[in-house]
C-alpha cells in the first residue's frame, strides 16, 4: 500500500526540515560556548605566534612560496571569462610604436597631432643623443605638439625613497608636458596597483603617465582619481580590458594614411610598444589577466595596455574598494568561530566522523568563500580577502586538538569547566 | 486599423534600424576594400560600417571587424561579404561570472589531471630546440618524419607571404642536392598518394614544399614502408593490450601508438575508427578533429 501524494509531500518537507534542524542544530549547538570562543580565539594566537616569528619559515613551503602572488579574484579573468567581451574602448587609441626609429616616432606624432586628438601621450623613454638628424626631428615634434605628453622615469634616493633625485629618460626635453611612468612594483609581480601621484618628502606631487593624460581629457575623472590617490595612496588597477579591447595601430599604418581620420579626432592617442608574441618579453608585465593565475608564467601584458587600463578606469570612476583589514579580520573571526561550533559538535558527539565531516566542511568552505570573494570583486568591485578566512577553517581542525589538550591540563588545574572531558577518546 | 498599420510599421522600422549591427575595421592586411553605398573605397583602419556595407577581400588579404563594440571576427578568404549576413557573429555569450565558476570548480573536480592520451598536444608538441628559417615556407616539425603505408594523408605547410602556387620536390636518399620529381600544386598541401607512383615501398625519401620559383633546403622524411614491416608495428601494439579493453579503447589506443610511431595515415583511420565504435566519447570525437585540423586532412 502506498501512500497518498500529499502525505508524501508533508513526509518530505517534514524530512527536509528535520535535516535543515540537525545541520541548524551541529552549528548552533556549541556556538556560545566558552570553548568555541576561546578556541577561535586560540586560532588567531597561533595564526599571530606563526607570524611574529622574525624567521621566514616559509622558505621552504611551496604553498606559501606559491600563494606569494596569488589572489583568488585572478581566476575570474583566466577561467571565468570575466572582461572577455568587454566593450572596445573607443576613447583610446593606441598607437603601436613597434621598433621605429626617433624619426619615425616624430613623424607619427606629428601626423596624428594634425588629425585633432585632444590628448596624445607617448610611453618610451629616451635615453642619450642618438642620431643628431633624429634627434632634432623628435625633440622639434615634441615641441610643436602641445597636447602631447612625454614619458619619465623618476630615479628616487633617500632611505625612505621619497627623493627624487633625477629623471631618467628623458634626453629629448621639449615636450609641454612630462609624467612618470614607474610602477612602483616588482616587475615579477603581479602588477596590482598604480600610484597615480607621487608626493615627494617636500609634498611636491608629480603625476603619473595616467594621470596627466587624464587631466587632459576630462577634469571631472582627474578630480575624482586626484582625491583617491593623494598622499601616495596606491590604487587597485581595475583591469577590463586585454591588448584586443583597444583600437591598436601599427606605426607604419598610420603613416600610411590606411586609418580613418576620424579615428583620432578627440580621442586619447597612446604611443606604446606592443608585440603580442609571447616570446618578446620587452615592456612586458604580469597581470591579473594571465592566462595561467598560479605557479609559472609568462608576462601576458605591455606596459602601455596597463596605462590603458587605468585611464579606462579613472574615466569610467569605476575604481575597486578595499575592505580593510579590520573587515577581512572580522570576517574570519565571524567564520572560525562559526566553523569551530560545527567542528566541537562532530569532535565531541560523532568523533568516528569528524575528520570526514571536517575535511568536507573545509573543501565547502574554501568553495563558498571563494566564491562570495569573486562575487563581490565582479558585482559590487569590493575586494574582500578570503585568504585569511581560508587559513582559519583550514587551522581550525588543529587547533580543536591543542585546545582539548589545554582545556583539559585547566580543568585539572584550576578546575577551569570545559565541554571536552579528560581522556575523551 | 490603417492608423493601427502605420503605427505597427512604424515600430517595426524602429526596430529593425535599432537591431542593426555597428562594426568597427579592426584591422586589415593586403588589399582589402569597403563597399558603402555602391562606392567602393579602400579599407581604413577605425572606421565604422553599417551592416549595409560589403568588405571585399582579394587573394591573401585578411580583415578584423568588431561587431557592436564587443564581438571580434577575422574574414580570411577572398570575395566580397556583405556584413548583414554576419549577425550572428555579433552574438556574444553572457553567462555570468557566478555560473562559470560554479562550471569551473565542478570541472575541475570531475576531470583526471590529464595524460599524453587525453592531452595530446601537450605532449607530443615540446621540443628542446629552436627553429632557424628564412623560408617563406614553414612546415610543422610533427611531419618532420612521415611513415607511410598507404591512404590518403596530407603533406601540408604554411606560408608566410602570397603565393598562388607551390612546388613540392622529392629527394632519393643518395642525392639530396638535385630532386628526382617535382610538381607543382595550387594548394598548401600534396596528398601523399600523389607521389605514390614515384616511391617505392621499403625506400625512404625527403621531400620539401617552396613557393614556385624559390628554394626551400628544409628537407623532411618520408619513409615508404612495405605492408610487411607495417603490419608487423600494428600487431606489436595490439599485442600491448590491457586485458580487458573494449574495441574503441584498442583502436585509439593504436592510433595514439601509430601517432607517436609517426605512421600518421595509418593513425587517422585508427582515430576514426575510435570515434565510430563509441561516437559519444567526447576524447575520442576532439582528438579525431583536432588531428584533422593539425594536419589539413578535410
Amino acid at each position: 500500500m502506498t501512500d497518498h501524494p500529499e502525505n508524501e509531500q508533508k513526509k518530505q518537507k517534514k524530512g527536509f526540515r528535520h535535516h535543515a534542524k540537525k545541520v541548524h542544530g551541529r552549528v548552533t549547538k556549541y556556538l556560545y560556548e566558552k570553548d568555541t570562543i576561546l578556541s577561535t580565539i586560540w586560532v588567531f594566537i597561533f595564526i599571530f605566534a606563526l607570524g611574529a616569528i622574525p624567521l621566514n619559515l616559509g622558505i621552504m613551503n611551496p604553498v606559501k612560496l606559491g600563494l606569494k602572488d596569488f589572489d583568488f579574484n585572478d581566476i575570474t579573468y583566466s577561467k571565468l571569462g570575466k572582461a572577455s567581451h568587454t566593450p572596445i574602448d573607443k576613447r583610446i587609441v593606441i598607437v603601436n610604436i613597434g621598433n621605429s626609429n626617433r624619426e619615425e616616432i616624430a613623424m607619427m606624432i606629428d601626423k596624428v597631432g594634425s588629425l585633432k586628438p585632444k590628448v596624445m601621450a607617448l610611453d618610451a623613454l629616451f635615453y642619450g643623443e642618438r642620431d643628431p638628424y633624429q634627434d632634432s626631428l623628435l625633440s622639434e615634434s615634441f615641441k610643436k605638439n602641445k597636447n602631447l605628453i612625454a614619458s619619465q622615469m623618476l630615479v628616487l634616493s633617500g632611505k625612505e625613497g621619497d627623493t627624487v633625485s633625477s629623471y631618467a629618460g628623458k634626453y629629448i626635453s621639449t615636450a609641454s608636458n612630462y609624467a612618470f611612468v614607474n610602477l612602483f612594483d616588482d616587475s615579477l609581480k603581479t602588477i596590482r596597483y598604480c600610484q597615480p601621484f607621487f608626493e615627494d618628502y617636500a609634498q611636491k606631487a608629480y603625476p603619473s603617465f595616467a594621470a596627466a593624460v587624464i587631466k587632459a581629457y576630462d577634469t571631472v575623472a582627474y578630480e575624482k582619481m586626484e582625491k583617491n590617490g593623494e598622499h601616495n595612496h596606491k590604487l587597485i588597477i581595475n583591469y577590463s580590458r586585454r591588448v584586443d579591447r583597444y583600437l591598436v595601430i601599427p606605426y607604419e599604418q598610420v603613416l600610411a594614411g590606411d586609418v580613418d581620420d576620424s579615428s583620432f579626432i578627440g580621442k586619447i592617442v597612446l604611443f606604446g610598444f606592443i608585440d603580442e608574441n609571447p616570446s618578446n618579453l620587452e615592456d612586458k608585465k604580469f597581470t591579473p589577466m594571465n592566462d595561467r593565475f598560479a605557479g609559472k608564467s609568462i608576462p601576458d601584458m605591455n606596459g602601455i595596455v596597463v596605462h590603458a587600463n587605468i585611464i579606462s578606469m579613472a574615466l569610467d570612476k569605476d575604481y575597486i574598494k578595499k575592505v580593510p583589514l579590520w573587515g577581512n579580520l572580522v570576517l574570519a573571526i565571524i567564520v572560525c568561530w562559526l566553523h569551530m561550533s560545527f567542528f566541537i559538535h562532530f569532535y565531541l558527539e560523532s568523533h568516528i566522523w569528524f575528520h570526514l565531516a571536517a575535511k568536507i566542511a573545509q573543501v565547502l568552505s574554501a568553495i563558498l568563500f571563494v566564491w562570495l570573494g569573486i562575487y563581490l570583486y565582479d558585482k559590487y568591485r569590493l575586494k574582500v580577502d578570503m585568504k585569511l578566512s581560508i587559513v582559519v577553517i583550514v587551522l581550525a581542525v588543529d587547533v580543536i586538538y591543542f585546545y582539548e589538550a589545554w582545556a583539559v591540563w585547566m580543568h585539572k588545574k584550576f578546575n577551569y569547566k570545559t565541554v571536552f572531558k579528560p581522556h575523551h577518546h | 486599423m490603417k492608423k493601427l498599420s502605420i503605427l505597427f510599421l512604424f515600430f517595426t522600422f524602429c526596430f529593425v534600424a535599432n537591431s542593426q549591427s555597428n562594426f568597427l575595421l579592426y584591422s586589415f592586411k593586403g588589399n582589402v576594400s569597403v563597399v558603402e553605398n555602391g562606392t567602393t573605397s579602400p579599407a581604413k583602419v577605425g572606421k565604422m560600417l553599417t551592416s549595409a556595407a560589403s568588405v571585399k577581400l582579394t587573394s591573401g588579404g585578411a580583415v578584423t571587424l568588431i561587431c557592436d563594440e564587443a564581438a571580434m571576427f577575422t574574414l580570411t578568404k577572398s570575395g566580397t561579404f556583405s556584413l548583414s549576413k554576419f549577425g550572428d557573429s555579433c552574438k556574444v555569450s553572457s553567462s555570468s561570472v557566478s555560473a562559470n565558476y560554479v562550471k569551473y570548480v565542478w570541472a575541475s573536480m570531475t576531470k583526471s589531471s590529464g595524460s599524453p592520451g587525453s592531452n595530446r598536444k601537450a605532449y607530443m608538441n615540446t621540443v628542446g630546440a629552436v627553429s632557424r628559417s628564412i623560408n617563406n615556407v614553414w612546415i610543422d616539425p610533427r611531419l618532420d618524419t612521415v611513415n607511410y603505408c598507404g591512404g590518403d594523408f596530407p603533406l601540408s605547410w604554411k606560408s608566410y607571404t602570397e603565393a598562388k602556387e607551390f612546388e613540392v620536390f622529392l629527394y632519393n636518399k643518395e642525392d639530396i642536392s638535385t630532386p628526382f620529381y617535382s610538381t607543382v600544386v595550387s594548394k598548401m598541401k600534396i596528398p601523399i598518394s600523389d607521389l605514390a607512383g614515384k616511391i617505392k615501398p621499403g625506400n625512404s625519401y625527403y621531400w620539401t614544399a617552396a613557393i614556385k620559383g624559390e628554394e626551400n633546403d628544409e628537407l623532411k622524411v618520408l619513409n615508404y614502408v612495405t605492408r610487411e614491416a607495417y603490419d608487423g608495428v600494428v600487431n606489436k601494439i595490439k599485442s600491448q593490450s590491457a586485458a580487458f579493453e573494449a574495441p574503441a579503447e584498442q583502436a585509439y589506443r593504436i592510433g595514439f601508438m601509430l601517432e607517436d610511431a609517426h605512421y600518421l595515415s595509418e593513425a587517422c583511420t585508427y582515430y576514426s575508427k575510435a570515434s565510430k565504435l563509441d561516437s559519444a566519447n567526447v576524447l575520442y570525437r576532439s582528438t579525431l578533429m583536432s588531428f584533422k585540423k593539425d594536419y589539413e586532412i578535410k
